[in-house]
């Protein structure tokens, strides 16, 4: 038998034969490296799991209307043409408006207060990629009518999934274009001695060309007999296109009437809305000039809308989304009468920094549309992950000292456990260099031992952590095992450095005398 | 030239001398057996002829080598190279097997041979034990495979420190068996003893006491 081979069966016999001691040391630094090499893959694995968590928390690109390019369906699909399948996450598209909430229904045709929400249109579908981070209780609507309401929104409006909410929008709506045209404004006192404004369109001969009505100061109230949909009298004014075209070709000033026996002369009051009509007209007769418009120029006018929606989902962020209101596309454009006009869409990209930002380059050049990085997610990403290395690497040195610790007590025990034997092989010739190998043979041994098993719990560790921490599975990297065996090795035979001088110092003389 | 020279040896411990001036000499192959009351410097004798310790005073020849003015390093190797240790606890690696535990002596000393190791396991009667710890041997089983041990590697000299102090008659009279037959072979025997059956056994009886040697007895009736 070789001499070597003498030596690792002295050794590997000291460490399955003597169990009982070996195993705690060989316990200590398994868990050592156990932690070790969990907190080494999931320091590892964490720039993989952060970027992919941190791309999830919501959109890295926004696309926004250019200056000669409107943002729509059509343009949207142009810029994400532009971006591979592979890389692209999810695009919502919003549209935002601020809706009125009509207030919840007090009586017959009466609402409480009213209060004005942001409002906005997109996909759920693409919602739930770019901003998987929304937390729904309930769940988001599916059918037409269904909203999805901010939680601050819900809280002020005291509504639950399952409960109503109504929301109303002024429309704007393009009321006329011509010639050279004089423009006048005025004002006079409505109902509830709210003002009413008008802005007049006068044609070259001096009469009227258009009127459009701003009733949004005006208090609604209900009146009957109108449409189902109409329960103001300010609405009424509004929804009757036909008051407004009355005006057209008359000169100022316009007289009332509650007849409607001389149309040519006299202005014919929307019936349950006179109060309001009076207002208008008075306003018309108040103004007085204050531009030119020259040919093609457009005034608008306002249009009000109300739609009433179930409310199916509560949206928690912990962020200004809880002062949402969230409708599908389709809701929206009915709500505001506009097909196909986005605000903004949320893009959710992977990809590098340098690859976002020449992709928003492209964009911007190729689409005429305006690509932009938010910029904000990414800085962050890194100073998460930044502390996070460090706090794992921090974590792992204290592990290290520990098993250290632990392993060199141990050792030291099994040191003055074994005197005997240690006096009796140097009586038997051995030197000290040999006594020292030896140990730091059997040490060296336990690393390897301990570090074979420190690996894999230290993986299945890492998985379990990185499953409950990141909800992901991790990726297996092959080098951490010989690593990690290598790392204990290391520390178990650091650990017997004192326990080996130890050793060495024991005096066979004084071992050997009976005891 | 003697073996083993020893003169004018004193050891001393504080107040206490272990040894007081002692002079002896051990020539080649023969058989010395050292008697005395407890606490009469046995052990201390043992321990410096067995390179373990140094004199405080004297010269110890072992071979030539005045071995009282060597470092620890050369002792050990002195000691591994000339010397087979016998101890009265039998002392075995408890977690090897009786072979083992003579290939260890080997190992420090040259190759370990499992089939010379085995053969001197023969020789002290235990070839069919060799595969067994020290845990399940008896005493006088450990004991002689620490025999075994001792003269594995060919010493010239075999230190035996109560070799028979935790042995009944039986197993007392197999070492001295094997004993007689080392000496027969030419190998040179120190054994310190209490038990005059086993000092009898040698060729001359140098009895101890107060550190001193006080007599000298020549066995008239050795037989070899
Ligand atoms: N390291 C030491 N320090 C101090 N005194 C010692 C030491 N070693 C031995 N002695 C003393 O030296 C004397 C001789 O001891 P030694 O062990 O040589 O006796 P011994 O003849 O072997 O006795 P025994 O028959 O009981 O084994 C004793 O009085 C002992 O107490
Ligand atoms: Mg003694």
């Amino acid at each position: 038998m070789s001499k070597r081979r003498m030596f690792f069966k002295m050794i590997t016999a000291s460490l399955l034969r003597r169990r009982s001691r070996m195993l705690i040391a060989l316990l200590s630094i398994a868990v050592g490296a156990t932690i070790l090499a969990g907190l080494v893959t999931v320091y590892v694995d964490v720039p993989r799991q952060m970027a992919a968590s941190f791309r999830s928390y919501g959109a890295n690109m926004l696309l926004m209307p250019g200056e000669k390019k409107a943002l729509n369906r059509e343009s949207t699909d142009e810029a994400l043409s532009l971006i591979s399948r592979e890389k692209l996450q999810g695009a919502s598209p919003y549209r935002y408006i601020s809706a009125e909430f009509m207030g919840n229904q007090t009586g017959e045709g009466k609402y409480s207060s009213q209060l004005k929400f942001m409002t906005a249109g997109t996909s759920f579908d693409e919602v739930q990629k770019t901003s998987p981070y929304f937390a729904v209780e309930g769940r988001y609507p599916e059918a037409p009518r269904e909203a999805l309401v901010g939680k601050n929104v819900a809280a002020t409006v005291g509504v639950k999934p399952g409960g109503n909410v109504r929301l109303a929008y002024d429309r704007v709506k393009t009321v006329a274009a011509g010639q050279t045209q004089r423009e006048l404004q005025g004002s006079a006192p409505g109902y509830y001695d709210a003002e009413v404004g008008a802005t007049v369109l006068l044609n070259e001969d001096g009469t009227i060309a258009a009127v459009a009505m701003d009733l949004s100061r005006q208090t609604p109230f209900r009146v009957a007999g109108l449409t189902t949909d109409s329960f103001t009298d300010t609405y009424g004014v509004a929804h009757a296109e036909s008051f407004t075209d009355q005006f057209i070709g008359k000169q100022i000033p316009l007289t009332m009437s509650a007849s409607a026996d001389d149309l040519d002369e006299y202005i014919d009051a929307v019936s349950g809305a006179t109060a309001s009509c009076k207002a208008v007209v008075d306003a018309v007769n108040a103004a007085s000039e204050t531009g030119t418009h020259s040919a093609g120029q457009q005034i608008t006018d306002t249009e009000r809308a109300a739609m009433s929606f179930t409310v199916v989902g509560i949206l928690e962020t912990g962020g200004e989304e809880e002062d949402y209101i969230y409708l599908s596309q389709r809701d929206m454009e009915d709500l505001t009468d506009e097909r196909d006009v986005y605000d903004v869409v949320e893009l959710s990209v992977s990809g590098s920094s340098e690859e976002l930002s020449a992709l928003a380059g492209e964009i911007n050049e190729k689409t005429g549309l305006e690509a932009r990085l938010v910029k904000r997610v990414t800085k962050s990403e890194a100073g998460v992950l930044g502390k996070l290395q460090a706090l794992v690497f921090l974590v792992t040195l204290v592990v290290l000292v520990l098993t250290m610790i632990s392993v060199s007590t141990t050792m030291t025990a099994v040191v003055s456990e074994r005197r005997k034997e240690i006096g009796l092989r140097k009586a038997l010739g051995a030197s000290d260099g040999s006594i020292r190998v030896e140990f730091l043979g059997e040490g060296l041994f336990l690393g390897l031992l301990g570090g074979v098993v420190g690996a894999v719990l230290g993986y299945v560790f890492a998985l379990v952590v990185s499953r409950r921490v990141f909800g992901s599975d991790l990726q297996f990297n092959f080098l951490l095992v010989p690593a990690t065996i290598l790392v204990s090795m290391l520390v178990s035979a650091l650990s017997c450095l004192i326990p080996v001088k130890r050793a060495v110092a024991i005096d066979p003389a004084l071992v050997l005398k009976g005891e | 030239m003697s073996l083993l020279e020893i003169k004018n040896v004193s050891k001393i411990y504080g107040e206490l001398k272990a040894l007081d001036d002692v002079s002896l000499s051990v020539e080649k192959g023969e058989w010395v057996a050292i008697m005395g009351p407890s606490g009469s410097g046995k052990s201390t004798m043992m321990n410096i002829i067995g390179c373990m310790d140094k004199p405080t005073k004297g010269q110890v020849l072992l071979d030539g080598v005045d071995i009282s003015k060597e470092s620890g390093r050369k002792l050990t190797e002195i000691r591994r190279d000339k010397i087979g240790l016998i101890f009265q606890q039998f002392h075995m690696v408890s977690y090897l097997t009786a072979v083992e535990n003579v290939m260890v002596s080997q190992y420090y000393h040259s190759m370990p041979d499992e089939k010379e190791a085995l053969e001197a396991l023969d020789r002290v009667g235990l070839k069919q034990r060799a595969r067994h710890l020290p845990s399940q041997l008896s005493g006088g089983e450990q004991q002689r495979v620490c025999v075994a041990r001792a003269l594995i590697n060919h010493p010239e000299l075999i230190l035996a420190d109560e070799p028979t102090g935790n042995l009944d008659e039986a197993n007392e009279n197999i070492v001295l068996d094997l004993f007689r037959q080392l000496h027969r072979e030419g190998t040179t025997l120190i054994v310190v003893t209490h038990d005059p059956e086993v000092g009898e056994a040698a060729q001359r009886m140098i009895v101890l006491e107060h550190g001193r040697v006080a007599r000298e007895v020549v066995n008239e009736s050795f037989e070899a």
